[in-house]
């Protein structure tokens, strides 16, 4: 990148090497450290670790799935409410808003991602717990800690995700296009749905993707509102009914005194480290997807749990 | 009909739009409204008595910033060096967009992950217990993609004639990153480190198995069983306990007092942040 005469030996570059080196080794070991520490489980139970439904660890049995399914309907309820708020915010604060208005605006959006969750989930507690259980009543729930409690409030949690990708995606129109597009005759509304939305489409699905990411990840929160009942295998996957029943996600499980509990024993242990690396296959499967999709309009969100990619983009019309 | 189409939609688009912006305004409101009565000198200066749920939170908030000060240490120096390294060094865009991809994929690591790994490398491979020191270490981890981004968008950002000009006149390539990269550069450093701050300061899982105690801890001596109080532990624990009205009065001026200490840090580094990024992506 620059143009200058080269050193052998420079302290710069060897404390650069360094430092990168040691940050290399520090996520890849966190990755091996969860591969090798979950072998036990793998050859105790193989295959049936993600298949079975029950986990009765004094018994040895270990079944993930009710956790993942968990996890994926509360991350999926999530979504379904963040997206048309986010996205439409998206839309109100790229499209419609005045200039002067964009930066406190986009501010307490991005205030939104600040919140602690420990503070989200101690509203859960106190407000939304009982406020569900009265808006779930027909479904007859036990309590007001539900999968449902637990996506809603994870709703609120990813919304500022949707709202700062979905803008800078809808900002990488080029402003030529809606210029044109005005100028044929067609409306506000029509330029958006016809040339603006369609144009930013990979990278508002991107948006969505790493606020999933965001929302299957997620812990605290969840923990406090959810109920964390083991063995949760619903008859109907994804009803209402069964939405309105207690629940256990991967994080809400690694994040309770299970984890205390299997410290000493190798192979429950193993279980809860496996647990560890399917939520770390998942969060990655769908960080790269979002990632490769919002490549390379996805300039990225201000936000702390998703800064912007540091790439400087050659084809962007507005660099 | 394309006009109720237009007004529809605009009327849609803006509810959505207002409602995203009031959540933050009711929630912040809501909590200040709860718990900022209960808030004075005593309560962040006293430390916690009874059952936790009375008395100030002293060491609470100290335990915090000790975290978040350890947090900072960690990741700072490995940020520059990456930064530098990616921007400076690798010379090829290709390698330099691996990076990123990299560093994409580290920022989205659950919290939960970091816990689980302390919880494995700190107390069952060097043994410490709980310490504080190991608390710090995990945060540090956690914030060193935000660190990274933001000082890294920053070092593209340079304008080339500024290193070309630089390296007219001479300059080796370790002198011009002190000469103009460093200085033209660092406040996406600060700013990223703001936001790493703040959220450091609020995240509780990593710090729940081997670094935050409940009660019981006040200034950490030494490294191995030295234990810190922390303010979004404490709202944590206590927020699990089925309690009397008196200890939700203490837990909102609690969660009230957190929300403060990270708003702080959001509040000066957000704006500046969405400015500059701005400025980089949509001139």
């Amino acid at each position: 990148m620059i143009p200058a005469r080269p050193a052998r030996r420079s302290l710069t570059r060897w404390f650069c090497l360094a430092v990168s080196g040691l940050t290399a080794l520090a996520f890849a070991g966190m990755v091996a450290l969860f591969a090798f520490e979950s072998l036990p489980v793998w050859r105790h139970a193989g295959f049936e670790y993600l298949r079975g439904h029950q986990w009765f660890f004094r018994a040895q049995r270990f079944g993930a799935l009710p956790m993942v399914y968990g996890t994926l309907a509360v991350s999926a309820l999530a979504l379904l409410l963040a997206a048309p708020v986010g996205l439409g915010s998206a839309v109100f604060v790229a499209e419609i808003l005045p200039a002067r208005l964009r930066l406190p605006a986009k501010t307490a959006i991005e205030l939104l991602a600040g919140i602690p969750s420990v503070v989200y989930g101690l509203l859960g507690v106190l407000l939304l717990r009982g406020w569900m259980l009265r808006v779930l009543a027909p479904f007859e729930p036990l309590s007001g800690d539900t999968l449902a409690t637990g996506g809603v409030l994870l709703a609120v949690m990813i919304l500022p995700t949707v709202v700062t990708l979905g803008d800078d995606a809808l900002r990488g129109v080029a402003r030529s296009q809606r210029q044109a597009a005005r100028a044929l005759g067609l409306t506000r509304a029509e330029t958006i749905v016809r040339v603006s939305l369609p144009q930013a489409l990979p990278g508002l699905v991107a948006a969505l993707l790493l606020a999933l990411g965001r929302a299957l990840g997620e812990t605290i929160a969840v923990f406090l509102v959810i109920g964390r009942q083991d063995n949760q295998w619903p008859e109907h996957l994804l009803s209402p009914a069964s939405l309105a029943a207690a629940g256990q996600t991967l994080t809400t499980k690694l994040g309770g005194s299970e984890t205390h509990i299997a410290y000493g024993d190798p192979l429950h242990w193993a279980a809860m480290v496996a647990l560890a690396l399917v939520l770390a296959i998942l969060v990655a499967s769908v960080t790269l997807a979002g990632t490769w999709l919002g490549r390379p309009r996805l300039a990225g969100a201000a936000s702390a749990n998703l800064p912007s990619p540091a790439g400087g983009d050659p084809g962007d019309p507005h660099a | 009909m394309r006009r109720l189409f237009d007004r529809a939609f605009t009327l849609l688009v803006v509810s959505a739009g207002l409602l995203a912006l009031m959540l933050f305004v009711a929630i912040a409101g809501y909590l200040a409204w709860r718990g900022l009565g209960a808030v004075d000198l005593d309560f962040l200066t006293q430390p916690s008595r009874g059952a936790g749920a009375e008395g100030g939170v002293r060491y609470q908030l100290l335990g915090t910033l000790i975290l978040i000060a350890t947090a900072l240490a960690a990741a700072v120096p490995p940020a520059l060096g990456i930064g530098i390294y990616r921007g400076v060094y690798l010379t090829r865009p290709q390698a330099r967009r691996r990076v990123s991809l990299l560093l994409f994929v580290a920022n989205g690591v659950p919290s939960i992950l970091y816990g689980i790994f302390g919880l494995a490398v700190f107390g069952q491979l060097l043994g410490w217990g709980k310490s504080w020191l190991a608390g710090g270490l995990l945060l540090g981890m956690m914030i060193l993609p935000t660190l990274t981004l933001a000082f890294a968008e920053r070092v593209d950002a340079i304008p080339k004639k500024y290193l070309e000009a630089a390296a007219g006149l001479g300059l080796r390539r370790a002198q011009i990153v002190r000469a103009v990269i460093l200085p033209q550069s660092l406040g996406g450093l600060v700013s990223g480190a703001l936001l790493g701050l703040a959220r450091a300061a609020g995240e509780t899982a990593p710090i729940l198995f081997i670094a935050a105690v409940f009660s019981g801890a006040t200034v950490p001596h030494g490294i191995v069983e030295s234990p810190v109080l922390a303010l979004p532990y404490h709202i944590f624990v206590l927020a699990q306990d089925s309690f009397q009205p008196e200890a939700e009065t203490h837990l909102w001026a609690a969660a009230a007092v957190l929300l403060g200490v990270v708003l702080v840090f959001a509040l000066v580094a957000l704006p500046l942040r969405i400015r500059l990024h701005e400025e980089a992506h949509h001139g």
